[in-house]
């Protein structure tokens, strides 16, 4: 039981990176359409960046300063990324697989950058609670879980403000309704697409920064993570901030559940690194939608 | 065939090298894998460029080809012509199934559907255990003596190399043949406007599944001439950053186009050449700057921007 119990919390914290990269995405889809594969090199510049704020000889900086400039910075390369990749394709009315394969070429660009930048030795940030086991009632688990998941809850909720009670929240949704519509009442295409990349690009750089204090992570680690971020995606519903928790939260399940008990059964628990594959194609076919349906234009 | 000769004549320039690379062993072996590089960017091109499918299963089905032939041959005792034949059968039903399957897919949805049949496919292979020998791969097995009316032989060398040129030229003459029929225009049409072409009486889903089948089996059959290359085939070589590679190597050359096709390929795999020495193993940065550049300035690639100069300069201003 208690086994079961830690396990939960070990795929809560997994499934709140996992949530946090689907909220990336969904944050930049919702209002352009553009799926951006680069989510997982900008959380590999989140970390990175981490990593130098706080073990550079000049100047390191205290854990949650780094870490809110890490953030800051990532953020900042979300924009350049826009700037470079998406802005210039948008306007001149390309289709809009153009800036989804420009944009792969950035993500070939930023993780090269990053292995000439820190060589190609996995990194991770030095651990800020260590290691004992903290109890939280019946539910046991290291403090970088339970840190992992209220920072997650944190930017969960405020995300969902945004949406739900901001002027701007309301424009996006406006936009990802209808575009045209958006524009003719007077709401700023291109402001609301540097705000989804900047925010969208903020997001995957806090995740990668809570994703290197589970292990050390090095240059490659982007792809992966994007990967299993989409998967959950498409199993919570591209159209609610809740679906992209609701969707991490249980492939992480599934991937946990695999790699303990698959080979009981008689599966190589291996094959738990085949699961988020395996949900996204099951989704894709069955149900595109996700759990979650957008919710419908008030008519 | 009144216009074979220039088929002929490709053939014999392609073997010509074959055999003069023949004591170099160094570059016969990087003229082997240039040639299936091409064959597989032709095969993209065409499934990519020409009928607007991005689907990222297409390295997959190179391994799917490769580990069946292996595994085939000389795991299950096969001989190697039963072994080819069932391959490329396994590649056909794996694709018409992805393919029917992706048709309820638009746009970069297919993309992540196949990239996600693309990494399962490497889990399993790394999975497998025994059967595909798992991270390592299958090594240490060598192309069987063919027994053609009593006699044996073996293809070494550069008479492999020759049979290599020969899939490649094989796989650009289907393309091309494709290209030029109501097959090729339906898929361009397609690919332009999916409910004009269905408006115009062409069957839609049908011809998606067929171009996925006949590209994925092409790709298949290369990765079995790829499986006595390097006589070993391990995961890693089936990954999704070949495909990017291929999806880099396709939009730089001219998507779209054969000749795009060609060019982008000889042009990324020779790359690595003159980059190492200036910039050591990061010529991937190198890509991504040319692929975002093409994307933003030069959306029909190089051989589009030879197009246009030919255009401006040359004779060929019509």
């Amino acid at each position: 039981m208690s086994d079961i119990l830690e396990l939960l919390v070990s795929a809560a914290s997994s499934g709140c990176i996992y949530g946090l990269v689907a909220l990336s995405y969904l944050v930049m889809i919702r209002p352009t359409g553009i799926i951006n594969f680069a989510v997982g090199e900008w959380a590999a510049v989140g970390l990175f960046a981490a990593f130098f704020l706080l073990t550079n000889r000049w100047l390191p900086l205290p854990y949650a300063l780094a870490l809110i400039a890490a953030v800051a910075f990532t953020g900042l390369i979300g924009w350049g990324t826009q700037r470079i990749a998406v802005r210039p394709l948008v306007e001149k009315g390309a289709p809009i697989l153009g800036p989804i394969l420009a944009l792969l070429g950035m993500l070939a660009i930023f993780r090269e950058s990053i292995s000439l930048i820190f060589g190609p030795d996995p990194h991770n940030l030095p651990a800020p609670f260590g290691l004992r086991q903290v109890s939280l009632g019946p539910f046991a688990g290291t403090p970088r879980d339970f840190f992992i998941i209220g920072c997650t809850a944190a930017v969960f909720v405020g995300v969902w403000l945004f949406f739900e009670r901001t002027v701007w929240g309301k424009a996006f949704e406006a936009v990802a309704l209808n575009r045209k519509a958006a524009a003719l009442m007077g709401i700023n295409l291109r402001r609301v697409t540097v705000a989804a990349f900047v925010g969208g690009a903020a997001i995957a750089g806090f995740a990668g920064v809570l994703y290197s204090l589970t292990a050390p992570r090095d240059f490659l680690m982007g792809l992966p993570l994007a990967v299993q971020g989409f998967s959950a995606l498409v199993v919570g519903g591209v159209g609610r901030v809740e679906g992209a928790i609701l969707g991490g939260m249980i492939l992480a399940l599934a991937e946990q559940l695999t790699a303990r008990y698959a080979d009981q059964i008689g599966i190589p628990s291996g094959m738990s690194l085949g699961v988020p594959f395996l949900l996204m194609i099951v989704f894709l076919l069955a149900r595109p939608t996700g759990l979650l349906r957008p919710k419908e234009a008030a008519a | 065939m009144t216009r074979a000769a220039p088929w002929l004549a490709a053939a014999a320039a392609m073997i010509a090298v074959a055999f003069l690379l023949k004591d170099f062993g160094y570059y016969s072996d990087q003229y082997r894998k240039l040639m299936l590089w091409v064959a597989l960017a032709l095969g993209f091109n065409f499934l990519f460029g020409i009928a607007g499918q991005v689907a990222f299963s297409h390295f997959a089905f190179y391994g799917i080809g490769a580990y069946a032939v292996v595994i085939l041959t000389f795991k299950a005792g096969l001989p190697l012509g039963a072994a080819v034949v069932l391959g490329l059968a396994l590649c056909a039903v794996l694709a018409i199934a992805v393919g029917i399957a992706a048709t309820r897919l638009e746009g970069f949805y297919l993309a992540l559907a196949t990239m996600a049949f693309a990494q399962l496919f490497l889990v399993v292979l790394t999975e497998g255990g025994v059967v595909t020998g798992g991270a390592g791969g299958i090594a240490n097995y060598r192309l069987p003596a063919l027994e053609v009316g009593g006699r044996r032989f073996t293809l070494t060398g550069p008479y492999y190399t020759s049979l290599i040129a020969l899939v490649l030229l094989a796989t650009f003459f289907v393309f091309w043949r494709l290209d030029r029929s109501y097959f090729g225009r339906a898929c361009r049409a397609i690919r332009d406007n999916p409910e004009a072409a269905a408006a115009m009486g062409v069957d839609v889903a049908r011809t998606k599944i067929v171009v996925f089948t006949v590209t994925s089996v092409l790709a298949g059959a290369a990765g079995m001439a790829y499986a006595f290359v390097d006589n070993i085939v391990n995961p890693p070589v089936f990954g999704l950053e070949n495909v990017f590679l291929l999806l880099f190597m396709v939009i730089i050359g001219g998507s779209g186009r054969h000749a795009g096709a060609v060019v982008g390929a000889i042009l990324l795999y020779m790359l690595p050449y003159v980059l190492t020495p200036l910039i050591g193993h990061h010529q991937a940065l190198v890509f991504g700057i040319v692929m975002v550049a093409a994307m933003l300035f030069r959306p029909d690639g190089l051989v589009g921007a030879y197009d246009r100069l030919r255009a401006r300069y040359g004779r060929g201003a019509a």
